[in-house]
């Protein structure tokens, strides 16, 4: 089945996935007060340990846009739902695997799922994110321009990339044993290798074409855009943005189709 | 008896030359370590068909057992008509939903309340939540009495004939025009068990296509007019449930 058919079949399910994000929240959310503290909290003490690190010891807090503060996080944030999801995709066929054995739903849905529950976390933790917008404004340190507007973009480019390696990654990970550890090391060293503590600008050529490959430079290129002011030498960079969102759909392109070819043996092995 | 019913209506599952191949060893799991150190994957590629050459077709409202040793394949055609194994050669095509009593526990997540789990395994199968609304006394009823007691207790606190109880009341509440049973009827009490069976029964009596899978032969007889009778993967006799567990029956005499 092509791409398209696959997509109407998950869609006709959207009651499911509706019930299984639901459920996801209600798990994370409903049993402890703390639930929603901690999504924010981890994201926010990761931005506080750079902020110092970079501004008070280092004294480079100029390798973001200004405020530095406001740059990490929405960096960390995004980069929260990305690891965070790509961690729970490499499971989410075995972690689930009692209820993908007993219901004929598209076996997609159980990575989709994965991809949705944690975005709605990353939209549950933007208020955070406004609410230090809103600081810095009152101090006169923050701005706001039009390219807001690609805020919107950016999350549904990082959507299609998240379902695009999560296709990818979920049976792979129930067909090879540890492919979940080398996840954990390659993610840690992606994250060194997004511009999320630094701005990509501050690459040099020729490495910066190199960092653009990776989706989510692009993609943060776009969340970032209108929260900070562009003059020369920072301009948006809208290569990294092009080749970006090019990357995310060819990674949903290859992860359909690795999908498709692995479910007949994953479906046996789990 | 079932002739009659072929002349005049459609298949509602049509199996033909159906073959899976799963390995020999139980669990293919390889190891990127061992691939990537000994150049290979180290457990053996060695495989074998479950099903082979499997072709039948089913009509509405009939009720047909699969008679077979264990490992004839049983389990895993009626995994292949629940849909949730694919086939590696031929097809199966099933006409209408499938309400699955296999796994019957495995939607279930035991921090949350009974409740909220009949809702989400329901969901997980497709009912709405007016659709559970209307059937939630249904299903808490057929559960019994001290799955009623605990309805806002976590699932997890449940005895495992409660939890069975209840993934059974659920999917028989499914309105779904097939019907897939695994071997489910030997748990629960005696008194549960019968009121499986009389479920079962106003099931069929409501014109759904049963499928079962059962060592038993009191069983299988209650519920199956048609057997077919699976011998390693092989399809070795469709016909009336008594000439399959007679001919099943003389093949063990045999050979003991």
């Amino acid at each position: 089945m092509g791409l398209i058919d696959r997509t109407r079949a998950v869609r006709d399910r959207r009651g499911v996935l509706r019930t299984l994000v639901v459920r996801d929240l209600q798990v994370r959310y409903a049993q402890s007060v703390l639930g929603y503290v901690w999504t924010i909290l981890d994201p926010l003490l990761m931005s506080l340990i750079y902020f110092v690190v970079f501004v008070f010891i280092f004294k480079r807090g100029d390798i973001g846009h200004q405020p530095y503060f406001l740059f990490l996080i929405v960096g960390l944030l995004s980069w929260q739902w990305f690891s965070g999801t790509l961690t729970d995709t490499s499971r989410a066929l075995i972690q689930e695997a009692k209820l993908v054995r007993s219901t004929n739903l598209p076996r997609e849905i159980w990575v989709v799922r994965v991809v949705l529950s944690k975005g709605v976390e990353f939209l549950l933790s933007l208020p955070v994110l406004l609410l230090f917008l809103v600081i810095y404004l009152i101090r006169g340190k923050a701005h706001i321009n039009g390219w807001l507007v690609l805020f919107p973009v950016g999350v549904l480019v990082e959507f299609i990339a998240l379902v695009g390696l999560g296709l990818l990654l979920a049976p792979v990970t129930a067909l090879v044993s540890d492919t979940q550890r080398v996840i954990r090391i390659a993610l840690r060293m992606l994250f060194y290798a997004t511009p999320i503590i630094y701005a990509s600008h501050l690459v040099p050529a020729p490495y910066d074409v190199i960092t653009w490959l990776n989706p989510m430079t692009g993609i943060l290129e776009m969340l970032r855009a209108g929260f900070f002011p562009h003059p020369p030498g920072q301009e948006i960079e809208w290569g990294a943005i092009a080749v970006g969102a090019v990357m995310s759909v060819l990674l949903l392109l290859v992860g359909s189709w690795v999908f498709g070819r692995l479910e007949r043996a994953v479906l046996k092995e789990i | 008896m079932t002739e009659a019913r072929q002349l005049d209506t459609e298949p509602i599952i049509s199996v033909k030359d159906l073959g899976v191949e799963f390995y020999r060893s139980r669990k293919r799991q390889l190891s990127l370590r061992e691939m990537l150190f000994r150049g290979k994957s180290g457990t053996s590629k060695e495989t074998f068909w479950a099903l082979d050459g499997v072709t039948f077709d089913i009509h509405p409202g009939e009720a047909v057992g699969l008679v077979g040793g264990n490992g004839a394949g049983k389990s895993t055609l009626l995994k292949m008509i629940a849909g949730v194994l694919l086939p590696d050669r031929g097809s199966v095509d099933v006409h209408g939903g499938v309400a699955p009593l296999i796994e019957l526990t495995g939607g279930f997540v035991n921090d949350l309340s009974a409740r909220d789990n009949i809702y989400l395994t329901a969901g997980l199968h497709g009912l709405t939540r007016a659709q559970v609304d209307e059937h939630f006394d249904e299903i808490v009823d057929f559960a019994g009495p001290q799955v009623r007691a605990g309805l806002d207790m976590p699932y997890r606190h449940f005895s495992s004939g409660m939890k069975v109880r209840l993934g059974f009341a659920v999917i028989t509440t499914l309105d779904e025009p097939i019907v897939v049973v695994d071997e489910v009827l030997a748990v629960g009490d005696r008194e549960f068990r019968e009121k499986c069976y009389k479920r079962m029964e106003s099931l069929l009596a409501s014109g759904k296509t049963l499928f079962l899978v059962s060592h038993s032969e009191s069983n299988l007889k209650r519920f199956g007019d048609r057997g077919l009778y699976l011998r390693q993967g092989k399809l070795v006799l469709d016909g009336p449930m008594d000439d399959v567990l007679a001919a099943y029956n003389a093949d063990i005499d045999s050979a003991s």
